[in-house]
């Protein structure tokens, strides 16, 4: 099935091709509520961006997603969902001497001995991020920003999971390298179908490669493919006052 | 005896059971130094002071009261730590000025000095022997161990998300610790066996290119500095915990040389 064909079918069968369904979804720390009634849907091989001003609880919404904290309201992933999950960024400081090589084998099942299956699909995977093999010898530590960005891609996707959410760090990459990386994405999400939702800080690559985006500011604000969603009353309402974005047609 | 052969004298027994409580501590204390608790360890150590004097008063082997009081404080430090999500140093100081006051009014001066300083010349071959099996036992459950808690160090939400429980491998490690604190107090007291556990884990971070690198140098120089140290204090009549950890501060001087900054 083409491209086109594929997302003609897929409009027509909406519920059919359903991924995640949230519903109502809250979670509160302290009593503080940091995400109220959000609701929104997925369907399989799209990309969903979530945007919003700092403290909205996007990474939060990861979280609950990943069943990493307790919520109220519905989170229903398709029963075949295997998440990868890409961080903002691993630890503070440079404290664990971890190669790139050990890092892969951390995520094995095997917990002390050598698994052989694993290490042959490091290769394949650093190969689909265009990384090449030499860099399992370096340490994390000495990577530059876009290599490591890579190196979380690769561990999220080894072992093939159908869904990855992406957490994109607030500052660091590159104009140049940020393209290159969201490139990357899209190509995982043709290639292999993937499902990718992605907490994105840049509106003009949530115009560029989302199918869809969720405005969230603790609540959902607005949702809906981008072109038609983004208002800029919206984004000014999602922002405030100071935001500045003109959208290039 | 057979074993007699291989165990003709004291001098030995206290070499053998050093060297091996070292193997589990300066393993565990790779984990102890990159998770940022290295001040833990050295607190947590104390700890066992009252446990030492409890077990005194009621007449059993201190090493029992002391490993008692070490595995509640881990457990405790670990629960108290998920509930109230203070940081560790915090929470095992709160346990150590507790237990620092039972310990000064529970263990007699004598004994006190000994708890804090050690007396290998007091092992027997029997602790001995239970100081080796529980050390090789500790490196080997760490061993297991290792992958899901340098994960659960690096990236906790990582773990999670692949389905480990970095919770649990906390307090596995906790535990463990514990039990190789208590190891050590017989031999070199709990003020050194701080020492024991970062001396060769900060000098082994100095050498190391790779995590495996830096978990094998650290076990290395942890039993290098172990063994030269007790050897020193023979020949010179030295008391041997002061001895054992100068000569790690030796190797840490040394290890600074090959740092690149």
């Amino acid at each position: 099935m083409s491209q086109l064909d594929y997302k003609h079918y897929r409009n027509h069968e909406h519920s059919a091709k359903s991924i995640l369904e949230v519903r109502g979804l809250s979670v509160s720390f302290d009593n503080q509520e940091v995400l109220k009634d959000v609701s929104f849907d997925v369907d399989e091989g799209e990309i969903m961006a979530i945007i919003g001003p700092n403290g909205a609880g996007k990474s939060v919404l990861f979280r609950a997603l990943m069943n990493l904290i307790s919520y109220d309201g519905g989170i229903k992933w398709r029963a075949d969902v295997q998440i990868g999950y890409v961080p903002q960024k691993l630890f503070e400081k440079a404290e664990l001497p971890l190669t790139v090589k050990e890092f892969f084998i951390l995520k094995s099942k095997n917990l002390f001995f050598k698994d052989k299956r694993l290490v042959e699909s490091i290769f394949h995977e650093l190969k689909s991020v265009g990384l090449k093999p030499d860099i399992l010898n370096q340490q994390l530590i000495n990577l530059s920003r876009g290599q490591f960005q890579r190196v979380l891609i690769a561990w999220a996707i080894l072992g093939h999971p159908n869904v990855l959410l992406f957490d994109e760090p607030t500052a660091g990459i590159d104009v140049a390298g940020e393209g290159s990386v969201y490139n990357l994405l899209h190509k995982l999400q043709n290639e292999r179908g993937m499902t990718v939702l992605i907490i994105s800080h840049d509106l003009n690559i949530v115009y560029r490669y989302a199918d869809k985006v969720l405005c969230l500011n603790k609540e959902g604000l607005c949702f809906g493919e981008p072109k038609k969603t983004l208002t800029s009353e919206q984004i000014e309402r999602l922002y405030g006052e100071s935001a500045f974005y003109r959208h290039a047609h | 005896m057979p074993i007699d052969l291989f165990l003709p004298n004291q001098f030995l027994i206290v070499l053998l059971s050093s060297l091996f409580a070292a193997l589990a501590a300066s393993f565990l204390g790779a984990f102890i130094v990159v998770k940022r608790m290295a001040l833990v360890g050295d607190i947590l150590s104390h700890v066992a002071l009252p446990g030492i004097g409890l077990a005194l008063l009621v007449n059993i082997d201190p090493i029992y009261g002391a490993a008692a009081f070490l595995l509640l404080a881990a457990f405790g430090t670990w629960f108290i730590e998920k509930k109230t999500a203070l940081p560790p140093d915090a929470v095992i100081g709160t346990f150590f000025t507790a237990t620092l006051a039972l310990g000064v009014l529970l263990v007699p001066n004598q004994e006190l000095f000994e708890s804090m300083f050690g007396n290998l010349f007091a092992i027997r071959f029997y602790d001995a022997v239970v100081i080796v099996i529980a050390s090789v036992a500790i490196f080997v459950l760490t061993l297991i161990l290792s992958r899901r808690l340098i994960l659960s160090i690096a990236a906790p939400d990582l773990a999670k998300s692949i389905g480990a429980k970095p919770d649990n491998s906390y307090l596995c490690f906790l535990l463990l610790f514990a039990l190789s604190v208590a190891l050590g107090i017989k031999l070199i007291g709990s003020a050194l066996m701080g020492a024991l556990t970062i001396l060769p884990a900060v000098s082994a971070r100095n050498l190391s290119w790779s995590f495996k690198s830096f978990l094998s140098f650290s076990v290395i120089l942890g039993v290098l500095m172990t063994g030269s140290g007790i050897i020193i204090a023979r020949v010179f009549d030295f008391p041997p915990g002061p001895s054992v950890v100068l000569t790690g501060i030796l190797f840490f001087i040394i290890s600074l040389l090959f740092k690149k900054s």
